[in-house]
């Protein structure tokens, strides 16, 4: 218990940071609110007069008081191009992207860590060549890649699934699903490229531990000793590398979720971004870092599960 | 237990080796690992291999198991004749895989060297010792659990019922070598493999865990055999003995054929190369080991004409040396590790003083203490006068000059990348006190002078065996003419033919050159040989110092007449039947903040022989 009070407070240290470093880096961006709100044309007065009523001539650390403290009461602000308020738009698209995240982690992870095992223990025969040469493969070509390949194959060729579109889970869920599986799919393969090299040199390490000849020299069924004592052992690690994977994701997302055009949080970056909608950019780094944090957490937390060397404290 | 009767001595062997070849496929073509090996044990004996690093000894016991093939290894050629429960005669070579899955942890149980890495660290201790139950005696979770707990009483665990909840690091070495000891003989065994099972552990669980392993023995009547690198294990173990060197079989015997009247060369040079403790009785200075001169040397002289009493070269007083806990979002220090606690020493000019003790003693942090390689907490370390306690860091650097280090693992203390004759010239040039032609010719002089070729100026650290690598770490340390060598467990790795020869090497250098030594190390039997004076440590704290005849011969305190008598002689004739106890768990050395241990008191028992008071 102490050990997660630690560890959300050092989360809430590394978020004050993250604020400042966000507000900082924005600020800094040319242009301002008061330009993207009013336009380029418009006259210099009304511009200084916007400038005004916004505090933006206020010092910095002002200006960063009100931002912060908006932030921590949910006074999110309004997002200039969406002319929406931030807050709902951010949980909407979060719940968007998060299944795509989810749905892309578990096919890495169903893929990744049967192939890796596979390949460690056929270590320098053909089947570990194989994994190791699709793996590199997979981790070499970019997502898009994936998606453009995707798209023609199950949505043109084959019209199994749609190749673009977002549908809300809360209302059809195996649309939602439908939907979020070919951008998942994308992101899922270069993922499981990565985690399958993962596994494998993790479990090639532990194939090599001396409790494994010892679980030999007991006489166990050779299916029991990697299934059980091996894998029980590389699971937290690879569950670490995997967690770790989360931010990538996040990014990786801003150029998938506009191939399938599906309107998640990627989408939804790169809108602001686009359109130099400096409240909305502010609010979804923050948010994007905090998930991944959450996430990362919570991985640590399962690591405590798997391994009972890991005290928390 | 109940096999008596099954196992019964009726002289027919249990396991007969016969021509046994094994060859292990590289990128090159196969290499041979062993060849024609061929031994038998009979029910109830013990038979020991003994042989140094690459002789074979493990890839034999391996083979019998048939674990070598998941090392890329094939049995090639022999016989593995084995007696099976049901008295039918099988070659294990032969069995189908699945076939020799319910020969092994059934009827033959393995033991290896590695206590801390031989568990798996995910499982608890119950489930790793119900598995091999469930899969050869298909028992039921309920009665496996039973048996598990019954095994931990049977290898004397302390609070068994808590054990079997209990994960691996939560024991200690000793602890998790009897556990495996326990999985070993959970199907009730007729032949036990050993593989090197004490050479991890301290000298006092070693004789716990041997009294152990010879009390089951007796038990169960079952085979051992037992493969270790220790002559001195094998003359406490042993009833017959093979002696393997580089994948051969050199030559086969009883225990006392084999110390008493060794045939082979390779058997005498083995024998010659291990000190046996107690064999220095009444001889004040150390001496050399016998039988490995060294090409060029003096014959061996003791310089007798010393002075009465030698200059103090460096005196240590009242040093400690604490390591915070700590833990906690900020990392506070919540407690404290007394790693060394009020230890006072003198070291003499041109003498060693040794270190003995047990690992977590603090020798090693009192070694490093004294270079300030580790911050020491308090005290004084004068060196010919002045402390080096106090030093700022560019006088410290001028100091070191003086003093130099070697480490116990020569692979892990040369850097792979460099040549060998820029690693021990960078001392010389760190100093600044050599170049060019000059400095090629300090460092060419200090191959000479620890016995190495000047064609290995130019190698690589990976181009050399262990025993050449240490020569290079000790030229390199001798490269600045210090005035102490600290030798922190630096022979402890080397093969016994090595280690005479290092250590006689360093006897030599101190003969030649008054160098003194810091000898630390947990080999009573080599202290015995080296050390003018011995420091006994125990928990941080020095419990037994004096001149080492005194403390060999008239040990006062109970710890150092437990280490004493824990030592194996190497002498089938001087065997010690010990009684096998229950496990202990030692005391730890951490204490809270603030916490302000009472000083070392010392009593005076003869002259310059101190022990502590409690």
């Amino acid at each position: 218990m102490n050990y997660v009070l630690n560890r959300l407070l050092s989360m809430l240290l590394t978020l004050f940071l993250i604020s400042i470093i966000t507000f900082a880096v924005t600020n800094i961006l040319p242009g301002d609110v008061a330009l993207m709100i009013m336009g380029t044309q418009s006259n210099p007065e009304a511009l200084a007069g916007m400038r005004q009523s916004l505090g933006l001539n206020d010092p910095l650390i002002v200006q960063y008081g009100h931002w912060i403290s908006g932030m921590l009461t949910g006074h999110w602000g309004t997002s200039l191009v969406f002319k929406a308020a931030i807050g709902p738009l951010l949980l909407q698209k979060m719940t968007a992207s998060g299944l795509i995240v989810l749905m892309s982690m578990l096919i890495a992870l169903t893929g990744a860590v049967p192939l890796g095992v596979w390949a460690a223990i056929h270590r320098d025969r053909w089947q570990d060549t194989a994994s190791s040469s699709a793996a590199l493969f997979g981790v070499s070509l970019p997502d898009f890649f994936w998606g453009i390949v995707l798209i023609l194959l199950f949505a043109r060729t084959l019209g199994w699934l749609p190749s673009s579109g977002f549908v809300d889970p809360g209302t059809d869920l195996g649309g939602a699903i439908a939907h979020a599986f070919l951008p998942s799919l994308a992101l899922g393969l270069g993922l499981m490229a990565h985690l399958t090299r993962m596994t494998r040199s993790t479990m090639v390490g532990i194939m090599e531990q001396e409790f494994i000849r010892v679980a030999r020299a007991k006489g166990l069924r050779e299916r029991a000793i990697i299934w059980r004592y091996g894998l029980a052992n590389a699971i937290g690690p690879v569950m670490t590398i995997a967690g770790l994977q989360i931010g990538y994701l996040f990014g990786s997302i801003i150029v998938i979720e506009s191939l399938f055009n599906y309107t998640g949080m990627g989408w939804l970056t790169y809108q602001a971004l686009l359109n130099r909608d400096i409240p909305l950019i502010q609010a979804t780094i923050f948010v994007i870092a905090a998930v991944v944090m959450l996430t990362n957490l919570v991985v640590d937390l399962l690591y405590v599960l798997v391994d009972p060397r890991i005290r928390l404290g | 237990m109940t096999d008596l009767a099954v196992n019964g001595n009726d002289g027919a062997p249990i396991l007969a080796v016969d021509g046994l070849r094994v060859e292990f496929r590289t990128d090159a073509g196969p290499v041979v690992g062993v060849e024609e090996v061929s031994f038998a044990i009979r029910p109830g004996e013990t038979v020991c291999v003994v042989g140094e690093s690459g002789s074979g000894k493990s890839v034999t016991s391996l083979s019998i198991m048939r674990l070598v093939e998941f090392g890329g290894g094939r049995i090639a050629a022999g016989r593995i004749g084995f007696r099976r429960r049901d008295g039918r005669d099988i070659d294990l070579a032969d069995l189908t895989p699945a076939e020799m899955r319910a020969v092994r942890g059934s009827e033959i149980g393995m033991i290896f060297q590695e206590p801390m890495t031989a568990l798996n660290p995910v499982f608890t201790i119950e489930r790793q010792l119900t598995d091999g139950l469930i899969a050869h005696k298909g028992l039921s979770a309920e009665a496996a659990r039973r048996k598990a707990l019954e095994l931990l009483q049977e290898v004397r665990i302390p609070e068994p019922e808590r054990r079997l909840k209990q994960y691996p690091h939560e024991l200690s070495g000793g602890m998790r070598q009897r556990v495996v000891i326990a999985m070993a003989m959970a199907c009730e065994p007729r032949l036990l493999i050993a593989d090197e099972p004490t050479t991890a552990l301290d000298v006092t669980i070693q004789a716990e865990i041997l009294a152990l392993i010879n009390r089951l023995k007796r038990e169960t009547g079952m085979a051992v055999l037992f493969i270790t690198h220790d002559m001195a294990v094998v003359a406490q173990m042993a009833d017959r003995v093979v002696v393997m060197y580089r994948g051969n079989v050199v030559e086969t015997g009883s225990v006392t054929e084999i110390f008493e009247a060794p045939q082979q060369e390779y058997t005498k040079t083995l024998l010659a190369a291990v000190p046996k403790l107690g064999e220095m009785r009444g001889r004040p200075a150390p001496e050399r080991m016998r039988g490995f001169a060294a090409p060029g040397s003096k014959t061996p002289q003791q310089p007798e004409a010393r002075p009465a009493r030698p200059r103090e070269l460096i005196e240590v007083r009242h040093l400690s040396t604490r390591f915070p806990v700590r833990s906690g979002l900020f990392r506070q220090t919540t407690a404290h590790i007394h790693a060394v606690e009020d230890v006072s020493f003198t070291i003499f000019a041109g003498q060693t003083l040794s270190l003995v003790g047990e690992s977590g003693s603090g020798k090693s942090t009192c070694g490093r203490s004294i270079m300030r390689l580790t911050e020491p907490s308090r005290g004084e370390v004068l060196l010919e006068g002045s402390d080096i306690a106090r030093l700022d860091s560019y006088a410290l650097r001028r100091v070191r000059r003086d003093m130099q280090m070697v480490f116990q693992d020569p692979f892990a203390s040369l850097n792979p990348y460099r040549r060998l004759a820029a690693q021990v010239a960078e001392p010389i040039l760190n100093f600044g006190l050599a170049r060019g032609a000059e400095l090629e010719d300090r460092v060419a002089g200090l191959f000479d002078r620890v016995g190495l070729p000047r064609s290995f100026l130019r190698r690589f650290p990976h181009e050399l065996s262990g025993g050449q690598r240490q020569r290079v770490a000790i030229a390199r340390a001798l490269a600045l003419n210090p005035k102490l060598i600290i030798a922190d467990e630096a022979v402890s790795a080397l093969d016994v033919s090595v280690q005479a020869q290092v250590l006689n090497l360093m006897m030599e250098l101190q003969a030649d050159l008054g160098l003194s030594f810091l000898f630390i190390s947990h080999d009573m039997a080599v202290v015995e040989r080296v050390s003018h004076h011995v420091a006994v440590m125990y928990l941080g704290r020095i419990v037994e110092i004096g001149p080492r005849m005194a403390v060999f011969e008239d040990p006062r305190h109970p710890y150092t007449r437990t280490l004493l008598d824990a030592v194996p002689v190497a002498d089938p004739r001087v065997r010690r039947s010990r009684e096998d106890r229950r496990a202990r768990t030692l005391p730890s050395p951490i204490f809270p903040l603030g916490h302000e241990p009472a000083p070392s008191v010392y009593e005076e028992v003869g002259p310059g022989h101190l022990v502590i008071v409690e």
